[in-house]
């Protein structure tokens, strides 16, 4: 019997059991419900970005109608003067976003813990409390949400199990093993092409599917994305196929091949994550951001309660141009600057603890690096959380560019209060230009 | 049946292999009770210093206006519970940090889970996790040839012939399976309990019943399962792959489908639809910080004339702070409008996941074993009310002392002392009672009776037509 003749037999083998189709209906139906998730979410955080953007559009006009209008802000607040930098960069509306990537509709990772969008002023911190992340119930987050990868990670295993669980053993009980032997020439390469059927019938299944999740948002607009997906899960499937074919090549019978193929599923996906996870949270515990609450109390009140002396020389080593400035050589102009300067300080400072956090951060994700090698299955979630850009690190990027975007802000807003930039309409509209 | 259940523990205790991955069990179930425990105890440690720091700061304020006071703010951190070493429910995903200031009600932030990438699923290794997934297991694994094998061998004809009834044999097996799993709960509360010996409460010796009540009844659920399906089924690969599939279905599949598909049906508010109601529904109350609001003029006018003068400067009290608690008093209907419009839709989710109860046990074991380990979601709600009246309490003892300490309206400048704020209480969270939320795990309970008395009918069932030769 040659390789496509058992392939084809185990085709027929495949369409006569009721239990394994039923299985195979089963996995496609929770792929199909796993796609609709992740792009319901894909959906429905572009558009609050959609709505965001509006509002902030909206904002910008109300402005720029005070400047057509020759008014220098809205009545009932008589200290805004939208034409000084300081209040004009105030009212510059500025949402930053953390854009969905359309691969999201494979992986959700670790997009439920964290919020995608926030509003950034010249005293946000990326770690401020507007970063939470959307409303919902802990206790769907905590066992995680029905995604394409969840299903992938956790049942595919299991599927392979069930289809090829009966190789061999079934033969064996019933007695015919040694004819097939003796048919088939080799044993190992007809347990290979048997299994192989199933491994090939899973990864087609998985390819069609992927193709509809394709369907559902533009994932070809990633470059790689989808490929980099499909290996990876090629990647995943083919260490449960090693494995599972090392059970039934060295198995005894179907029922200890089973209890074996659970043994490590189980070992994999609950023991080794598990067991990491605990050890993590005992090594390195939560961090519960006392540096950043010592900078906003504590650090915030010192800064302000320095000598001028001290102050003048903390902004000018921050900006070395506003020593030169008109408004540093005028001993009373220079009270106000440096009064609306100082929120540069504060920021200097919140940046240190806040490298000091991002920095725990790094230590215990190199623990969780650091397992990898034997912890297959959290390694192939964060690769497909890499692919559908919601890593851990995706969000740490996007916590850098808030922080990058709060810098920009402040550093145009003070050296213009320092150089006293007259602000009109045309300013403010290339202060929302830059700052957008 | 006695001898049954005896006979059938000689048999476990004969088999190596059994011994070995009980052995081998039993050893990982105790290191995840004491890591569990060192873990909680650590917990402890960093959230005591935590909070002891906050609030040294707090009390360091040597002279501050209260209203300024009430914006510098407090923050609480989350406590650990002492039975989150046995299950930890939500709180990897709730927060840890909360805000606590005037004027704005702040969400509990800084998650363990947001703090590193994706590790587990199912959570760290607690016992809950080796009790609700592996433990089921192992009782599937113990139980799928018990019936078939003495089937095929001829015993169960030789046991039918020496008296015995085929019922007693099916439950006795059940039953000596179960008293394995059993023994395995008994002994991670038994070592829990050695642990925390000097911490046990009333409370906690309740809530640890209540939780072995529930893991007993589900695993007779999964034992008399699979013993009814080493009996019915004539061979023992079939029993014991229907059973996986029933424990697939059970803990993988439907768990995840209807969790997420009550958020569907009940969907909470997305954050910016909820800021931006409860923004609405604020702007139609009384801004504090505003003299000029109209709401505050009106405020003004009552209370001029209650004190029967015709300027603020004449009031014997400060209208600043008066104006502020008005504000929080909106602020805070607001609040309970609103939040209180989320916990009802996460209660109906609740309930809406709690019928999944119907199509698998395991739905109610899991609600039960976070319930009453006091770490699920309607605990971790009960934390936030309880901070939220705090806040309240906080912030109307600021402003009341704006208001009546001695200052008059305009004078932002004037200072309250150090003992003033050393007065001011701390937050002190009070674990919630069992007997007050025992009502939300009443359904959750009856479902794994239900379940049981299904399995047990089938036992029965399972006898009658038990076929012997």
């Amino acid at each position: 019997m040659r390789g496509l003749d058992i392939f084809l037999f185990e085709w027929k083998h495949f369409v006569r059991s009721p239990f394994k189709i039923i299985a195979l209906l089963l996995f496609t139906v929770a792929c199909i419900y796993g796609l609709d998730n992740g792009a319901d979410l894909y959906e429905k955080q572009n558009s609050e970005i959609e709505k965001l953007n509006f509002i902030s559009n909206q904002k910008k006009e109300t402005i720029v109608a005070y400047f057509e209008n020759g008014k220098k802000g809205p009545q009932n607040r008589p200290r805004v003067n939208i034409t000084k930098p300081y209040w004009a960069i105030k009212n510059v509306p500025r949402y930053h976003y953390k854009n969905p990537s359309p691969a999201i509709v494979y992986n959700i990772g670790k997009t439920e813990q964290y919020g995608f969008y926030k509003s950034i002023t010249t005293s946000s911190s990326p770690y401020d409390t507007d970063m939470a992340k959307e409303i919902a119930n802990p206790e769907r987050i905590q066992s995680g949400t029905l995604d394409f990868s969840f299903v992938v990670l956790y049942l595919v295993p299991l599927l392979l199990l069930v289809l090829i669980y009966d190789i061999k053993g079934a033969e064996e009980e019933q007695g015919f093993l040694p004819l097939i032997f003796v048919q088939t020439g080799s044993k190992n390469w007809w347990i290979l092409s048997r299994a192989v059927f199933y491994f090939i019938l899973l990864l087609l299944v998985l390819f069609v599917l992927m193709l509809y999740g394709a369907l559902l948002t533009d994932v070809f607009t990633v470059a790689n994305a989808f490929w980099n997906i499909f290996l990876c899960i090629t990647g995943y499937l083919m260490f449960w196929f090693v494995i599972y074919f090392l059970i039934l090549k060295y198995g005894k019978s179907t029922v200890s091949n089973t209890i074996q193929m659970m043994g490590f599923w189980v070992l994999f996906v609950f023991i080794i994550p598990a067991a990491i996870q605990q050890w993590v949270s005992i090594e390195k515990p939560t961090n519960l951001m006392i540096d950043i609450i010592d900078v906003k109390r504590d650090k915030t009140s010192d800064i302000y309660d320095q000598s001028t002396q001290l102050k003048d020389k903390q902004l000018f080593n921050l900006y070395p141009s506003l020593k030169s400035t008109e408004i540093a050589k005028d001993s009373i102009l220079i009270k106000g600057a440096r009064r609306s300067s100082i929120i540069a300080l504060v920021n200097e400072a919140m940046k240190e603890a806040i490298a000091k956090i991002e920095s725990d951060h790094q230590t215990k994700n190199e623990i969780i690096v650091n397992t990898y090698w034997f912890n297959p299955v959290t390694y192939s979630q964060n690769k497909l959380n890499q692919f559908s850009k919601t890593h851990f690190n995706d969000y740490e990027s996007y916590r850098e560019d808030i922080q990058k975007s709060v810098d920009k802000r402040i550093k145009i807003m003070v050296l213009d209060i320092w150089n006293n930039v007259k602000v009109d309409k045309a300013k403010y509209l290339s202060y929302f230009e830059i700052l957008n | 049946m006695l001898q049954i259940i005896k006979n059938e523990w000689r048999f476990l205790v004969r088999s190596h292999l059994f011994f070995g991955i009980s052995i081998t069990f039993i050893f990982i179930l105790i290191l995840s009770v004491f890591l569990g425990n060192y873990e909680t105890q650590k917990q402890k440690q960093s959230r005591k210093n935590a909070k002891n720091h906050i609030r040294q700061q707090w009390e360091k304020i040597d002279q501050l206006n209260p209203h300024s006071a009430a914006h510098y703010g407090t923050y609480i951190f989350k406590p650990s519970n002492l039975l989150s070493s046995l299950d930890e429910g939500v709180n990897s995903v709730t927060g840890n940090v909360l805000r606590v200031e005037g004027h704005v009600q702040n969400e509990i932030t800084y998650s363990g889970a947001s703090q590193i990438q994706s590790i587990s699923r199912f959570g760290s290794l607690k016992s809950s996790l080796l009790l609700q997934y592996i433990v089921p297991l192992l009782l599937i694994f113990l139980a799928f040839n018990s019936v078939s094998n003495e089937k095929q061998s001829g015993r169960l004809k030789l046991l039918v012939l020496q008296g015995a009834k085929p019922f007693q044999i099916i439950f006795s097996k059940t039953v000596a399976v179960w008293l394995y799993g059993l023994s395995l709960l008994i002994l991670v509360l038994v070592f829990y309990g050695i642990l925390n010996i000097h911490n046990f409460t009333v409370e906690i010796l309740i809530r640890s019943t209540l939780f072995l009540v529930a893991y007993t009844l589900y695993y007779f659920i999964v034992s008399g399962l699979t013993v009814f399906f080493s009996t019915r089924w004539q061979n023992a690969t079939l029993a014991l792959t229907s059973m996986i599939s029933i424990w697939i279905f059970w803990t993988i599949f439907l768990p995840n489908i209807l969790m997420s598909s009550a958020e569907k049906w009940h969907p909470l508010p997305s954050r910016y639809e909820f800021k931006l109601a409860m923004k609405k529904d604020r702007s139609k109350g009384l801004d504090g910080h505003n003299p000029s609001d109209k709401r505050a003029i009106d405020l003004k006018i009552k209370v001029l004339k209650e004190y029967g003068v015709d300027h603020l400067s004449a009031l014997p009290i400060n209208f600043d702070g008066m104006r502020m608690q008005a504000d929080e008093e909106y602020g805070n209907s607001v609040w309970d409008k609103h939040f209180g419009n989320n916990r009802k839709l996460l209660k109906k989710q609740k309930k809406t996941f709690q019928l999944g109860g119907v199509l698998s046990p395991f739905i109610s074991l899991q609600n039960t074993s976070m319930g009453f380990m006091a770490n699920d979601n309607l605990h971790h709600q009960e934390f936030l009310l309880q901070v939220e009246r705090y806040r309240r309490v906080f912030i109307k003892t600021l402003n009341d002392k704006q208001t009546y300490g001695g200052s008059k309206t305009g004078n932002w400048g004037w200072k309250e002392d150090n003992a003033f704020f050393k007065s001011v209480p701390d937050f002190k969270h009070i674990p919630t009672k069992i007997g007050l939320v025992f009502s939300n795990y009443i359904l959750d309970l009856v479902l794994l009776a239900f379940w049981f008395i299904i399995v047990l009918i089938l036992i029965i069932l399972g006898a009658k037509k038990i076929q012997i030769v």
